[in-house]
């Protein structure tokens, strides 16, 4: 066990530390926090127009006449809808930050790269399938954000060395000289990039992109083998003392959150919702409580300790953990490097990643379409992320099992604590 | 007045450890201000903060804040795990104290 953690701290850990600072990586983490309050509004929205509620319909169609559904929509089509749009100028952004660059500027070059790359030349029309502003142009959306501004930064800060005779400009009309030059080289980058496109033949590089690259890896994600992995990543790392969550973010968001982006585009227009496996998939059904399912850690506790220690940590954690908080948990009891934790920490969140994935698989329960708050407690987010009672009884049945697994080994760390 | 950040990934769990460390601020009469914020809250830090204390959960992220906020002479460390986990206002109060004490 000792040799093991040793192992991890040399060879585990720096390089989870590593991506978990790396500039890009916390980029497009950054990049995808920002646009949670849209995306949780567009979907909140879609999912008000579908109320599972007996006379509900009909109220709001007596209310507010047929058509009462199109303001939700119109709230979707302008947040969800266009995630790619979004997320182009959002990670744009912050990494321009990261660089104590202009990031308005970055990010308005590179929405406007990303809409190079997008506009179809067909003719005279310039027709843009709202379908690439969502989930499906996502791929392309990081990737622009990233490239045009590190070509970007990388150009002013080599201008800023060279201009030293603007003495008698005004700083705001330096800066837009300053920054002409770069801007022109990126868009005529960008413009070059869609030229070569379409001399080998391809009118739509989106589209393309999408199919060759993007699909592909969605469809990897959208596995129990992948869920199964990234949960245990995550667990592994906390169990190390490391923030896996934070780290791995990056991954989940640019994987799960189209997945979820696509169940509600499929549930407005009716058709059948494709992906189990999305954001708030994990954030409802797995890390209640927090990380390890610690929720149901707490229900243990409350049921059959009689240790005082841990009886007064359970009853300090509670507040915090109803909101999915549990750091002093997992650092004061301590989960992090206690040998005794480490099986039912891991093992719990991935039972119910897999008990979730079967009863969503079998029917039982609706693939989720809506995503609420992190913070948001279980029972209310399992209602509200798949618009079903059904959801929050499999929270309820999850954290008593999760419960079940905990109880042996909680009974064991009394004991132990007991001998100290 | 010197400024103590307590910064974890979401500014959360930290904020509960900020409400005690104020108490023990009041206690003993400091003239100290306390805020918690999130790791990109830190990063885009345009205010002087004279001791920033980082969650141990989010300890790799150190470096690359020292790097950035090293210049203005902000301090960066990390809250130790057991005052962390049981939420020891005074005991993290003290490490930033100490820090503080270093410059003077």
């Amino acid at each position: 066990m000792k040799r093991l953690i040793n192992f991890l701290e040399v060879y585990f850990i720096p390089v989870a530390g590593k991506i978990g600072s790396q500039r890009h990586m916390v980029a497009i983490r950054d990049g995808f926090i920002s646009i949670i309050p849209l995306v949780i509004i567009g979907s909140l929205s879609v999912l008000i127009n579908n109320l599972p509620v007996t006379g509900y319909q009909t109220f709001m169609v007596s209310f507010f006449g047929e058509g009462w559904t199109s303001f939700g929509i119109y709230i979707y089509n302008g947040t969800f809808a266009i995630i790619s749009l979004l997320i182009v100028f959002s990670i744009s952004f912050n990494l321009a930050l990261s660089y104590n660059e202009d990031p308005l500027l970055a990010g308005l070059v590179s929405f406007a790269s990303f809409f190079i790359l997008l506009i179809q030349a067909d003719g005279n029309s310039f027709a843009i399938s709202f379908r690439w502003l969502g989930s499906a142009g996502l791929f392309v959306s990081i990737f622009v954000a990233l490239l045009s501004t590190e070509i970007l930064v990388r150009l002013m800060q080599y201008t800023k060395l060279k201009e030293k005779n603007t003495e008698g400009m005004s700083p705001v009309l330096a800066r837009s000289f300053a920054a002409l030059l770069p801007t022109l080289i990126v868009l005529a980058f960008f413009s070059t990039i869609k030229i070569i496109f379409l001399l080998l033949g391809i009118e739509n590089i989106l589209a393309t992109l999408y199919n060759f690259i993007q699909k592909p890896l969605a469809g990897m994600a959208n596995t129990l083998g992948t869920a199964i992995l990234l949960v245990f990543l995550s667990h592994l790392l906390w169990f190390l003392g490391l923030h896996g969550s934070n780290i791995l973010e990056p991954f989940i968001q640019a994987m799960y959150l189209p997945a979820l982006q696509e169940n509600l585009q499929a549930f407005t227009t009716g058709a059948t919702i494709p992906n189990i496996f999305t954001k708030p998939f994990f954030d409802s059904f797995v890390y209640m409580g927090g990380c390890g399912t610690t929720i149901s850690l707490l229900l243990a506790f409350f049921i059959f300790s009689r240790k005082g220690r841990f009886k007064n940590l359970a009853k300090v954690s509670v507040a915090q953990g109803i909101f999915n908080i549990n750091e002093p948990l997992i650092y004061g009891l301590p989960i992090v490097m206690n040998p005794i934790f480490l099986i039912p920490f891991i093992m719990t969140p991935i039972v119910l990643t897999v008990i979730s994935y079967l009863s969503i698989l079998l029917g039982l329960v609706p693939k989720t379409i809506a995503m609420v708050p992190w913070t948001t407690p279980p029972i209310i987010s399992g209602f509200l992320v798949t618009g079903s009672m059904m959801g929050s009884f499999l929270q309820v049945i999850n954290i008593i099992i999760g419960a079940i697994i905990y109880l042996p080994f909680m009974i064991m760390a009394e004991k132990a604590d007991n001998s100290d | 007045m010197k400024t103590v950040m307590l910064v974890c990934s979401a500014g959360m769990s930290t904020s509960l450890l900020v409400n005690k460390i104020r108490v023990n601020v009041i206690n003993k009469g400091l003239d100290l201000k306390i805020i918690a914020a999130s790791e990109a809250e830190a990063r885009s830090l345009n205010y002087e903060v004279d001791v920033l204390l980082l969650g141990p959960q989010v300890r790799y992220l150190a470096e690359k804040l020292r790097d950035l906020l090293g210049e203005q002479g902000t301090k960066v460390s990390i809250i130790d795990s057991i005052s962390y986990g049981t939420l020891d206002g005074e005991a993290v109060l003290n490490q930033a104290l100490a820090l503080i004490e270093e410059d003077s």
